[in-house]
């Protein structure tokens, strides 16, 4: 039983996959945030999580991060630490959606730009596609062969 | 596996993201303050921008005030919500032009509207910039008095105002 799963895991071709499923849907992510910083910043204080004084740092260097990271991942640079930073980035999605879905908190500024930006995604929906995202992440992460198409094997 | 590496190597990622980070930040024309206004005691929120909308001169932040001005009978609200906000509840007498279809729409009502008309604009309250944002475009258009009421549709209809 162990075995084929095993094998699935340290499949070459499934690593490369993952690393570049993760990578373009990253890059994707990150670029709305990062031509509307003032807009992702309504978003993290429409989460009401977070202590005023930090929502507009975590607008800005948050977009970056997974850019980076998705870059490192694509090209193949620092495979292992690019994915942990995403791996990191999808739990605590997972987490503050889960926490804003259990207490039933949800937030509408009633803003034209939000709205057009918003693609009225479930909580739930987000949060199933963070677990699988995150499982992609979790197979570069332990995947311990070569590594198929990457400047740097680490 | 070797943790430490793995350590570093994220460190370096880190610290390439927030150098980029803030170097963009500061270059972009759509930038944003370190600390933004995220206090609806203090006025509207946002994250203060190098082309901010928010006006605080034009600003009414007192309902009651927004009332006076009504009941003059002389002033036109304006709402900046979207149609289906506007048709769902509005400001009883308020003309809509929201500010997704300012493009589409300026033209009807500046047919419509004289330049000297006293103006306030409104959207969905202190959680919305919308109305500073079309407060701005329609002093670009001619229009010179102009008041944006931020409580907005939400504490006008809280207050038992008259709506439509």
């Amino acid at each position: 039983m162990i075995r084929p799963i095993q094998k699935v895991l340290q499949n070459g071709w499934l690593e490369l996959v993952s690393r570049w499923i993760l990578g373009l849907t990253f890059i994707y992510a990150s670029y709305n945030k990062i031509l509307f910083p003032a807009d992702f910043a309504k978003i993290i204080y429409g989460y009401d999580l977070f202590p005023h004084a930090l929502i507009n740092l975590i607008a800005i260097i948050l977009p970056f991060l997974e850019l980076v990271a998705a870059l490192a991942l694509i090209s193949g640079v620092y495979p292992r630490s690019a994915v942990s930073i995403i791996n990191v980035l999808l739990a605590a999605f997972i987490t503050l959606l889960s926490i804003n879905l259990i207490r039933g908190h949800e937030f509408n500024c009633g803003c034209f730009a939000l709205q057009n930006s918003d693609n009225n995604v479930s909580s739930q929906t987000t949060i199933m596609r963070d677990f699988i995202y995150l499982a992609l992440g979790l197979q570069v992460f332990f995947y311990n062969r070569h590594r198929r198409w990457c400047l740097r094997q680490s | 596996m070797d943790f430490m590496k793995t350590v570093k190597e994220t460190g370096v990622l880190i610290g390439i993201s927030v150098i980029l980070a803030f170097g963009v930040n500061q270059v972009s024309p759509n930038g944003i303050a370190l600390l933004g206004q995220w206090d609806t005691s203090q006025g509207v929120i946002r994250a203060v921008k190098k082309n901010d909308v928010v006006m605080d001169e034009l600003e009414i932040d007192d309902i009651t005030h927004g009332k006076t001005l009504y009941d003059t009978g002389h002033v036109l609200f304006v709402d900046a919500r979207s149609s289906e906000d506007y048709h769902a509840g509005h400001i009883k007498g308020a003309v809509s032009l929201p500010v997704g279809q300012y493009d589409e729409q300026i033209d009807g009502f500046l047919e419509r509207h004289d330049r000297d008309l006293p103006i306030v604009t409104y959207c969905s309250g202190r959680t919305c910039e919308d109305s500073h944002f079309l407060a701005r475009l329609l002093m670009e258009r001619g229009y010179t008095n102009i008041s944006v009421m931020i409580d907005g549709f939400p504490g006008w209809e809280a207050e038992g105002y008259p709506v439509d």
